[in-house]
């Protein structure tokens, strides 16, 4: 198994696959709060962004500024290889966890 | 296209937080939103109060490591002096003293060398005060609630009240200003002399 994801780290790497070429901060903040159905801080989005970045599931580029930004340049992400291959190890460790079950569960309580 | 800024001092603390080559995308992020989605939702007062509780939850991520710890070490203390009393507090003193120092230095001097800036060990010493008061405040309230019989309320009395202990942690701010700031100088100092870096 390439690497062990939490659930926000999952959510923060399929934002980016979703995305795709349009992979930037606020992009990405927005698809992960529309995907969890809750308010997020941009600050943990960006935490997220920088220990995947230095787990090397992710890469990123500088891109250009904009009016409504004042200039100030976009920051676009990527997944890497071993970004693909940790949320495919996610889906089949959590496959893995649920086989055998029907979601959703009932009469466990 | 409404070009409203966000409080500039909201801004100027982000930067402090942020390595520089992040400030530029992340403060862009945080306008682009401010501009297009919440200002035109909310207005500008519970905008500005969204972009200020955004800059908040970044230094929270920036100092919690050091407020733990040295809100740990507060609630440890308290607790020693309550649970295990003594007449004598210089030993006790000088152990919390010196590692209170040592936390705001260290966090002061983390800061800086991320930011390239001492300001930024300053503003990491009052935010570690801050953020490691309430730890305290809320620690020795849970001290409180499970321990309040007699002895340990004469204990309390003894190692200066319940003022002394609500409003110790609070003040820590000036000192661990101006320690975090000698933080920042330290580190400023590691960068000229090893990597000659103004």
């Amino acid at each position: 198994m390439a690497d062990v994801l939490g659930t926000f780290e999952q959510a923060v790497l399929l934002a980016i696959a979703r995305l795709e070429d349009g992979a930037y901060g606020r992009a990405i903040l927005n698809e992960v709060q529309t995907r969890l159905e809750r308010d997020v801080a941009a600050g943990a989005v960006h935490a997220t962004l920088v220990r995947l970045e230095e787990k090397g599931l992710l890469s990123s580029d500088l891109g250009s500024g904009t009016e409504v930004r004042a200039g100030r340049p976009r920051r676009y992400y990527r997944l890497n290889h071993s970004g693909v291959r940790a949320l495919n190890d996610a889906r089949a460790a959590a496959n893995a966890l649920w086989s055998g079950f029907k979601w959703p569960l009932k009469g466990h309580s | 296209m409404n070009m409203t800024m966000p409080p500039r001092t909201a801004d100027a603390v982000l930067r402090m937080i942020l390595a520089p080559q992040d400030f530029q995308t992340v403060s862009g992020d945080l306008l682009e939103e401010y501009r297009e989605r919440i200002l035109p939702a909310r207005g500008k007062y519970r905008a500005d109060l969204w972009y200020v509780g955004q800059v908040a939850g970044f230094a929270w991520r920036a100092n919690k490591t050091w407020a733990g710890v040295l809100g740990g070490a507060v609630v440890a203390r308290t607790a020693l002096d309550w649970l295990v009393p003594t007449a004598d507090f210089n030993a006790r003193s000088t152990i919390s003293t010196a590692v209170s120092a040592g936390i705001f230095v260290s966090a002061g001097f983390w800061a800086a060398l991320r930011n390239s800036s001492f300001r930024a060990g300053t503003l990491a010493g009052v935010a570690t005060a801050l953020m490691a008061a309430v730890i305290s405040i809320l620690g020795a309230t849970l001290l409180l609630a499970i321990w309040h019989d007699p002895p340990t309320l004469a204990a309390i009395e003894a190692s200066g009240g319940l003022s002394e202990t609500y409003t110790l942690p609070i003040l820590l701010v000036v000192p661990g200003a101006l320690l975090s700031t000698l933080g920042g100088l330290l580190s400023r100092y590691h960068n000229f002399h090893y990597k000659g870096v103004r």
